[in-house]
């Protein structure tokens, strides 16, 4: 019975950030299979923070300690090179970056810039390691679709890439 | 800095300062949010309103302990205020049963007769300097109650109703590139404080019952009174457990018949108690929040009651955990610092 909504009669006793939020995760790929009780439960956890353009996220060599998942607008995720910073990737609404923090604690790989004006969601590590403590389902599917996507970034460069034209955006 | 902001910074210490009386509620407001925490997050997790979740929990509260106040309330009263009369005719009961205990012990082992204590009267004199003084001083006392009974939940309402938000509002304040680290030890910090308190109030209730249920086995009077001492004084590492264990012998001293064997009884019980709480109930409870080497778990409450007497020795345990991570958290953000210079090995298929 608490897996579901509030009846539509409670309306105005629901969070809208919250209704908001739940649904938005499921679409992210890094979330796909969880079921909602679990994606609600995990929404709660998430910490949402306005960016300005220009404005860095993390930078490459910090130390790794939170997931972002871009709610509005658009970061850039870029490499430092003897050139200049390259960009590997950019990334909009729905897309998920630094997903490594959750397993380890090695620096950044790259670097994340926001470009336009937008929100992340932020969840930390210890919050995601508390929440997993008590359901391990949770931890089962995102480990899951994070190896699906650490697998897909191993195929796409088999081979140790050292010219910043051959990198492709993996996980941070 | 600049003069403006020292300004600022010198006038902030000097409201601190100023309301340094609202310290107490306001740790006691925070250890009660951290309590009822779960609920919330509970409510969260169903996308209701955190003020809608947070005031049925205040109400559901308030009716159960009007409800509870109603039923054990006028009894209470009752006992409280015959205890109040009774007090100088239980001290001088109490003196001639320690008086009595100390005959034992001396006609049980003679060699102990030069270290025990001689004359008497222990209680009634600590009773007497401690009765009421000046009228008004009891209303300042009843006052100063009044007002953290009153400011705790007004307090701990607000903080589960709008931290979520002040984190907000801290976040967009602080440099975008520091919010990731200085949040996360934060949450760290958080999560081991949440847990500790919860572990705490959880590891006392199920002392009180177990001591509780022991005093009754061990036909030893008010055994409801002293489980709920038990578990209150368990808030207190080391001397906590000493304290409750006191308050049952001193009882059995007081009851006919019960003698040196009574209080070896409680004695045993309250010990084993102790263990099972080591062992046992605090690994299920505590957990792993708190890693403190039991030297330091002495010293710290130590210089917490030297410092700030019985409260001082509640959070000592808290205080002292919070300066470890504090500390662990720096050590472990330099090692990942100093990793900079090594690069990450490449996976290779």
């Amino acid at each position: 019975m608490f897996d579901q909504p509030l009846p539509r009669w409670l309306g105005w006793a629901a969070d809208p950030d919250q209704l908001r939020r739940t649904p938005f995760l499921a679409s992210s790929p890094l979330f796909t299979g969880l079921p909602r009780r679990l994606l609600a439960r995990l929404a709660t956890r998430f910490f949402e923070k306005m960016y300005h353009p220009e404005e860095v996220v993390f930078e490459e060599g910090d130390p790794g300690r939170a997931l972002f998942v871009v709610v509005e607008g658009a970061v850039e995720i870029t490499r430092a090179t003897a050139q200049g910073p390259y960009v590997l990737n950019t990334l909009g609404p729905g897309d998920a970056f630094g997903e490594l923090a959750l397993i380890d604690d090695f620096p950044r790989s790259a670097t994340a810039r926001v470009v336009t004006p937008g929100r992340l969601l932020i969840l930390y590590k210890s919050d995601f390691d508390a929440l997993i403590e008590g359901n391990a389902r949770i931890a089962v599917v995102v480990m899951r679709n994070l190896s699906r996507r650490l697998a897909l970034y191993a195929r796409r460069s088999p081979v140790i890439a050292t010219q910043p034209g051959s990198e492709t955006a993996g996980p941070l | 800095m600049s003069p403006g902001r020292l300004l600022a910074w010198g006038g902030l210490a000097a409201l601190v300062w100023l309301a340094r009386g609202l310290l107490l509620p306001i740790f006691l407001a925070a250890a009660l949010a951290y309590l009822l925490s779960p609920a919330v997050a509970w409510a969260d997790a169903l996308a209701i309103r955190r003020s809608v979740a947070v005031g049925a929990l205040f109400a559901a509260i308030v009716a159960v302990l009007v409800g509870g106040g109603f039923l054990l309330g006028p009894g209470m009263l009752a006992e409280g205020g015959a205890l109040m009369d009774r007090l100088p005719a239980l001290a001088r009961q109490i003196d001639v049963g320690l008086d009595a205990v100390v005959r034992e012990l001396a006609e049980t082992a003679p060699a102990l007769r030069r270290l025990l204590p001689e004359g008497g009267a222990w209680v009634q004199r600590f009773v007497l300097n401690r009765g009421p003084g000046e009228p008004g001083d009891l209303f300042e006392h009843v006052g100063h109650l009044f007002l953290i009974a009153i400011l705790v939940p007004f307090f701990a309402f607000f903080l589960l109703r709008d931290m979520h938000r002040i984190i907000a509002v801290a976040m967009d304040r602080l440099p975008p590139q520091h919010v990731e680290t200085s949040v996360a030890v934060w949450r760290e910090l958080n999560g081991v404080i949440g847990r500790y308190i919860r572990g705490v109030v959880l590891d006392g209730l199920v002392v009180g019952a177990l001591a509780a249920l022991g005093l009754w086995a061990s036909r030893v009077p008010y055994p409801l009174l002293l489980g709920a001492f038990a578990g209150l004084a368990n808030v207190v590492p080391f001397v906590g457990p000493l304290l409750s264990a006191a308050a049952a012998g001193l009882v059995v001293v007081l009851t006919p018949g019960q003698g040196l064997a009574g209080v070896g009884r409680v004695v045993l019980l309250f010990l084993v108690i102790k263990v099972l709480d080591d062992t046992i109930i605090q690994p299920f409870t505590i957990g792993r929040s708190v890693h403190l080497h039991p030297a330091l778990l002495l010293g710290s409450v130590v210089v917490g009651s030297h410092a700030a007497g019985v409260l001082g020795m509640i959070v000592a345990v808290p205080v002292a955990t919070v300066l470890q991570e504090t500390v662990r958290l720096l050590l472990e953000h330099r090692r990942v610092l100093a990793r900079r210079r090594r690069p990450p090995e490449r996976l290779v298929v």
